[in-house]
């Protein structure tokens, strides 16, 4: 058991230092440079009017949507491309006849070059979402940036009074920290905004525009350091070995490489739309035949439903989706792709070479 | 006979066999439960109606359908910002239904696409020389601030727990309806949901003030007082002196026998 | 047929081994191999001989389990030869490099010698003594790519090597290769022998096989159409040979076929010839004495 996991393993890390050397990554090069693209694009959109929430939400909506789109997308080419020609080149090529002519198994092979694969996708994912990252937190600096702008605008001495309120905060905060009954906790807070009052000729205005600040810069910064796109890249990150799971699939009785990336693009697509085959299965309304149902009904029974993984938009959108829903949907890929490997390995144990 | 033997045929039919027929039942099982967890988070996705692929065309329709959903939204959104700057409402109005239809869940195109509509398109209208009279041009303007106001319903329908979308429609009964009384109820909408600013719930009584009805006005403010504890009353953010400051001043205006005043001094 | 003979008694066997391609645009089938029957003793040097598409291919993969006959068995030293522990006793060197082009020397031995079970310092140790085997020093770091025919052979043979099998299928392993490279190889071979190793191969250079193999078998179009040792095979029964040493002038020849007359054999049929060198012989002497850029490539053993 051990040694067969080894020599996967071994076979993985081969097929992965073969796509590095051959600078399959370097596609990535481009990736980086659309989102820097994007962004520039972005700050060019200044819907005008706007104020400063609504102008900062809208560039950092796009920001994030083309990231994860964008990763979405070159990590499903680079999946789909990089499992296509998996094992058409090891035919081709021959080198599957050395491999196994050791003491390898089939399936052991095929599980090697899947992981190399997956391990591949994985460093793709992690370089573009580290360089999402960056794009990100520039776009905190400009948000932040902007806002000081707008409010150094409307108060000229605004940083003075940001350090007076923080100050203020401060005190605040330690008057809470000594606790006491409520009563007199009131009291002092009365006797602290007096003191301030006394130094600031308008303090009650003073307060509520550092507040006005502070919201402004914490939704900002809300948006950006969102935890929650983690849990939006692992779920696309599933998708994607969920396609080469598929691909690997297709390749193992497909004649060409393109074969096998058209029908994979189809089941993607389809598998998109699989929730509402499911549906018409289900419900079988009147204006669906016995046999368009029927066959809707076994397509469902077999494609995956993709459409779920797009719950990641509602992360884009800023609307919580809990871990425990998240893993439910991990965990679905990943039986789905246990799965598919089984089914590869019976098909491909039996294929000529 | 060519090819692998029967037996070998026969055994690699059962296994697939075996396992989609484990699979597939489990499969189904799993994706209903996904489905019923997505319905109680209100995910709402996308249906492609055919009106909905006709209006984006094939590209765009593949771009859905490849899971860029929010992307192609995006994308769209530029387009309502064009026709802004055009001053085509009614495209814009078309196609800001299509990205609310595209995200529904994202608050930015319900939010910017009302403030479009009730308040840029419809003050345009105002201005709008091609129209004989200014009772027309009121009417147009009317008409744009209804499709801003349907938009935020529609907003809230699907995200009945943003404060924005409440908090926007207030601003509209407000603003461009002088509505006060609806408006105080919006606003007050918008105070319970979370991550409202705090100052929000001080709008409804001060809305009912601008609408001259001090009464509705003192009950409001005096429910909140109510509604604060003593720790919430020691935070500046709940202003309390200046609800203090409202209450007295409206017991004094209203005559509010002492025994039933707040601040009976 | 099989299981009456111990297993430890053959180091392959085969009964009745059968394969069958079907030609998809002629609606007939093309029978690669038709029912072989063949054993091969442990430490042996079999020869395998036929044309191009004579079964000859066929035959070696399905011994290594790459390909799954329609009938019949075959055994590597007892065992099914797809099962790992027939193919850990084996070693393959493809006719053509069916190896990673972008891996260096050492990086191939290792990932092959990985994948046999060999590894750590005993991994470390076997690619070292390989490389100074084969004499691939100056090649080791660069890619596979990078290599000549001659190298790519060499690499082959290390990597069939690597962990140390008793069975070893060399499918023509001097093809495209210098005389001196083969001389080496043939040498190589003699060597594996000598250790008790078995060895079979394919050729066509009908010469070389002459040179090391013990027995052979002769294919054409899907059949084994000969079998035996070289020597019962190649002796030409009818006919002796006797080698002088020196010159032996006319009266001398005239001295020989009277004593021959005299022992009763017909002088006519008697012929006097000078042995010759083979052209391969006078080349490797000339060779082997000028030191000359080949010779570095690959470091002539003493």
């Amino acid at each position: 058991m051990i040694a067969s996991l080894y020599r996967i393993i071994v076979i993985g890390r081969n097929t992965l230092t073969e796509a590095v050397r051959q600078k399959v990554l370097s596609v990535l090069l481009i990736f980086a440079l659309v989102l820097v693209a994007s962004s520039v694009l972005v700050s060019q959109l200044a819907t005008p009017g706007l104020d400063a929430a609504g102008l900062i939400d809208e560039q950092i909506k796009f920001v994030k949507d083309f990231g994860c789109g964008a990763i979405g997308l070159f990590g499903f080419a680079i999946a789909l491309l990089s499992t296509a020609q998996l094992i058409p080149q090891e035919l081709h090529n021959r080198t599957i006849y050395t491999i196994l002519a050791k003491p390898v198994r089939r399936s052991e092979f095929l599980l090697g070059k899947f992981l190399g694969v997956v391990l591949l996708v994985a460093l793709a994912v992690a370089l573009m979402s580290t360089a999402f990252g960056l794009s990100l937190y520039w776009e905190e600096v400009k948000g932040v940036a902007y806002a000081d702008s707008v409010y150094g605008g409307m108060a000229p001495h605004f940083p003075q009074v940001v350090d007076k309120v923080r100050q203020y905060e401060a005190e605040a905060a330690q008057v809470q920290a000594h606790g006491g009954d409520s009563a007199a906790q009131t009291q002092e807070m009365r006797a602290l905004d007096e003191k301030y009052r006394l130094q600031e000729t308008n303090w009650e205005g003073c307060k509520n525009v550092v507040e006005d600040y502070d919201r402004d810069v914490g939704r900002i910064q809300g948006q950006i350091r969102d935890p929650q796109l983690i849990e939006a890249v692992l779920l696309i990150f599933a998708k994607l070995i969920m396609t080469t799971g598929i691909a690997l699939l297709i390749s193992t009785f497909a004649t060409s490489s393109i074969f096998t990336i058209v029908t994979t693009f189809m089941i993607y697509l389809i598998g998109h739309l699989e929730s509402v085959a499911r549906d018409v299965w289900f419900q079988r309304g009147a204006e669906v035949s016995i046999w368009q149902s029927g066959l809707l009904g076994f397509l469902s029974l077999l494609i995956p439903d993709m459409n779920s993984f797009t719950i990641v938009d509602e992360i884009l959108a800023g609307n919580h989706v809990p871990w425990s829903h998240a893993l439910n949907l991990l965990g679905y890929a990943n039986v789905y792709l246990v799965v598919l490997l089984a089914l590869s390995i019976v098909i491909f144990d039996y294929r000529e070479i | 006979m060519t090819g692998l033997p029967l037996r070998l045929r026969l055994h690699r039919a059962f296994l697939i066999a075996l396992i989609l027929g484990l699979w597939a039942p489990a499969k189904i099982v799993w994706e209903l439960r996904i489905a019923h967890a997505q319905d109680r988070l209100r995910y709402q996705g996308v249906t492609l109606t055919r009106q909905l692929r006709d209006q984006l065309g094939q590209g765009l329709t593949i771009g859905v359908l490849s899971g860029m959903r929010s992307v192609v939204a995006d994308f769209v959104w530029l387009e309502v910002t064009v026709a802004w700057e055009n001053e085509e409402w009614f495209r814009m109005g078309g196609l800001i239904n299509l990205c609310t239809a595209l995200q529904p869940r994202s608050i930015t195109f319900w939010d910017m696409g009302g403030w479009q509509l009730a308040w840029n398109a419809s003050v345009a209208a105002t201005k709008d020389l091609s129209l004989p009279n200014q009772l027309r041009r009121e009417k147009a303007s009317r008409f744009w601030i209804e499709r801003g106001l349907a938009i935020y319903k529609r907003g809230i329908e699907n995200n009945p727990e943003n404060w924005r979308l409440w908090a926007d429609t207030g601003s509209l009964y407000e603003q461009r309806l002088g509505d006060y009384r609806t408006a105080a109820y919006y606003f007050g909408e918008a105070a319970k949901r979370p991550n409202c600013p705090t100052f929000y719930e001080r709008f409804p009584a001060i809305m009912y003030g601008y609408g001259d009805d001090d009464r509705a006005s003192y009950e409001a403010w005096k429910a909140l007082w109510e509604r604060l504890t003593p720790a919430q009353r020691a935070e500046p953010r709940h202003e309390s002196d200046r609800i203090e400051q409202e209450i007295k001043r409206l017991e004094q205006k209203l005559s509010i026998p002492k025994e039933k005043r707040v601040f009976p001094n | 047929m099989v299981d009456t003979i111990a297993t430890s008694t053959w180091a392959v066997e085969t009964c009745g081994l059968t394969k069958r391609y079907p030609l998809a645009w002629k609606r007939k089938v093309l029978v690669a191999l038709d029912h072989l029957d063949l054993q091969i003793r442990p430490g042996e040097v079999f020869g395998l001989l036929g044309p191009n598409g004579s079964g000859k291919s066929t035959t070696l993969k399905m011994l290594l389990g790459l390909v799954i006959p329609n009938e019949g068995e075959a055994r590597i030293f007892g065992l099914p030869p797809d099962s790992l522990d027939a193919r850990r006793r084996v070693g393959f060197l493809p006719e053509n490099p069916y190896f990673y082009s972008f891996l260096n020397g050492d990086e191939t031995l290792r990932f092959y010698g990985k994948l046999c079970g060999v590894a750590g310092a005993a991994l470390e140790k076997r690619v070292e003594d390989l490389i100074d085997l084969v004499g691939l020093q100056n090649g080791r770091e660069r890619p596979l790519r990078s290599y000549s025919k001659g190298m790519l052979q060499r690499i082959g043979l290390a990597q069939a090597l690597i962990h140390d099998p008793d069975l070893l299928f060399l499918d023509e392993p001097t093809a495209g290769v210098d005389p001196l490279g083969s001389a080496q190889i043939r040498d190589l071979i003699l060597r594996l022998k000598k250790m008790g190793k078995t060895v079979v191969f394919s050729s066509h250079l009908l010469e070389q096989v002459q040179e090391v193999a013990d027995r052979v078998a002769i294919f054409s179009l899907g059949k084994k159409v000969l079998e035996g040792s070289l020597d019962s095979l190649l002796a030409e029964s009818r006919e002796t040979q006797v080698q002088i040493p020196g010159e032996l002038d006319s009266p001398r020849q005239e001295q020989v076929l009277r004593l021959l007359g005299e022992a009763g054999i017909d002088p006519a049929g008697v012929r006097f010839s000078r042995p010759r060198l083979s052209l391969e012989q006078l080349y490797l002497r000339t060779i082997q004495t000028q030191p000359g850029p080949s010779a570095r490539d690959s470091q002539p053993r003493p």
